[in-house]
């Protein structure tokens, strides 16, 4: 059975899914990622099965990871089936310990056979076996986090957009807070930051799941990006094109003064 | 454990008339599914590719909105999608943490293809029900 390997080895498409070989494309580069292992659609079938070795194969992989751990799905059986489903399938965030990682992977594969994603799978004329892979990182706890495209979704301007808010980046991706808003140009020059209204933050907790917290009132409306990190975003944005191509969605994070690259998209929305 | 108890599984109707060795094959293909207090597990007019059998835990069953009863340990329900794909016949909610083993449709399909015997038992089981419903019928 094909298993579980490091994110640079995930190159396969068809066995691990696009989410686990987008994010090998970026360790193989040398972008910054936080630690992680995929696993194939088959050895999640097995785990979700209960199968003992298949469980012991994951943990064993994924013990060197820095806990807490982010389990993602990585849907592997249609193009674009990453988008298609990102409402559907399942995100873990803050799996407490390696222990906890069989019960993680199985949900995830029941997300994908829940009866939410099997009614979609019938209006999308998709009706047939879902098959999943699974990203399991480590876990940051961000200072500030958030998202950049790499050109102006809106405009579709050749500028950096980035919008940005403390804590992990799920509050700007959710909508939860009004996110501090930059333009950067390619040159690097800061062309626009207009802050946000930031009011709270998602923290990992150490048990497990994630909880909000509220923001000290002065810094919600406090810009959480500075010039420095705006250099670094650009200098990331860069690089992701070169690896990936132009138009890019990224979702990033800061923690411990280090620029990490979370997730790359090409850029779906109008305007691009 | 992988798979499904058998006597949990000989207890369902669908299955009752396997065989131990049958009955074997189709327990193999069970995965247990966890649900929250306060879940919806089934949406009543949803599509549906599984069935549930409860290990653990209660689920209330409601149709249009009314409620129509409780779900325990051993209790079952899904089994009609398992065949034709359809919609969910009733909302099923986790009143307490929920534990069960669920089925397939993609996994039981495959099964009951390539084994003839097996088949011919679901066959006959259908066409009971199908002679029940019309003595009852008017």
């Amino acid at each position: 059975m094909t298993g579980v390997v490091t994110l640079a080895e995930a190159r396969d498409d068809s066995i691990f899914g696009s989410k686990a070989v987008g994010l090998g494309d970026a360790a193989r580069e040398g972008l910054p990622l936080p630690p992680g292992v995929a696993l194939s659609g088959d050895i999640v079938e097995a785990v979700a099965s209960g199968e003992e070795g298949a469980i012991e194969q994951v943990v064993r992989l994924a013990r060197d990871l820095p806990l807490p751990l982010a389990v993602r799905s990585s849907a592997v059986d249609e193009d674009g089936a990453d988008a298609s489903f990102a409402g559907q399938h399942l995100t873990l965030l803050n799996v407490p310990s390696c222990d906890a990682l069989g019960d993680a992977v199985r949900e995830i594969w029941w997300s994908a056979n829940s009866d939410s994603a099997i009614t979609y799978r019938q209006r999308v004329g998709l009706f047939r076996r879902p098959s999943v892979g699974v990203v399991v990182q480590s876990l940051l706890d961000p200072d500030c986090a958030g998202v950049m495209f790499t050109r102006n979704p809106v405009t579709g301007d050749d500028e950096l957009m980035i919008e940005a808010s403390w804590g992990l980046g799920e509050a700007v991706v959710a909508g939860m807070v009004i996110p501090d808003n930059f333009r950067v140009a390619r040159s690097g020059e800061v062309l626009d930051r207009t802050p946000g209204l930031k009011r709270i933050r998602i923290r990992s907790l150490p048990e497990g799941g994630t909880r909000e917290e509220d923001v000290p009132a002065d810094q919600a409306e406090a810009l959480c990006l500075d010039d420095a990190q705006l250099a670094d975003l650009s200098r990331l944005a860069d690089r992701c094109e070169e690896v990936y191509g132009a138009a890019r969605d990224i979702e990033f994070a800061f923690a411990g003064g280090n620029l990490y690259l979370l997730q790359c998209r090409a850029v779906t929305r109008a305007g691009v | 454990m992988a798979g499904a108890p058998l006597d949990a599984i000989r207890r369902v109707p669908l299955f009752a008339e396997l065989s131990d060795a049958e009955l074997e094959q189709v327990a193999r293909l069970f995965k247990q599914r966890g649900f929250p207090a306060g879940e919806t597990v089934a949406k009543e007019g949803s599509g549906g590719a599984a069935f549930y059998l409860i290990d653990s835990g209660e689920a209330a069953v409601t149709l249009a909105g009314n409620p129509r009863g409780t779900l325990g340990p051993g209790d079952y329900f899904g089994e009609i999608a398992l065949i034709d794909e359809g919609a969910r016949s009733a909302t099923i909610t986790a009143t307490t943490d929920l534990s069960c083993y669920g089925l397939t449709f993609w996994d039981f399909r495959p099964l009951v293809q390539e084994n003839a015997a097996i088949c011919w038992k679901l066959l006959q089981f259908m066409v009971g029900r199908l002679r029940a419903a019309e003595r009852q019928s008017p």
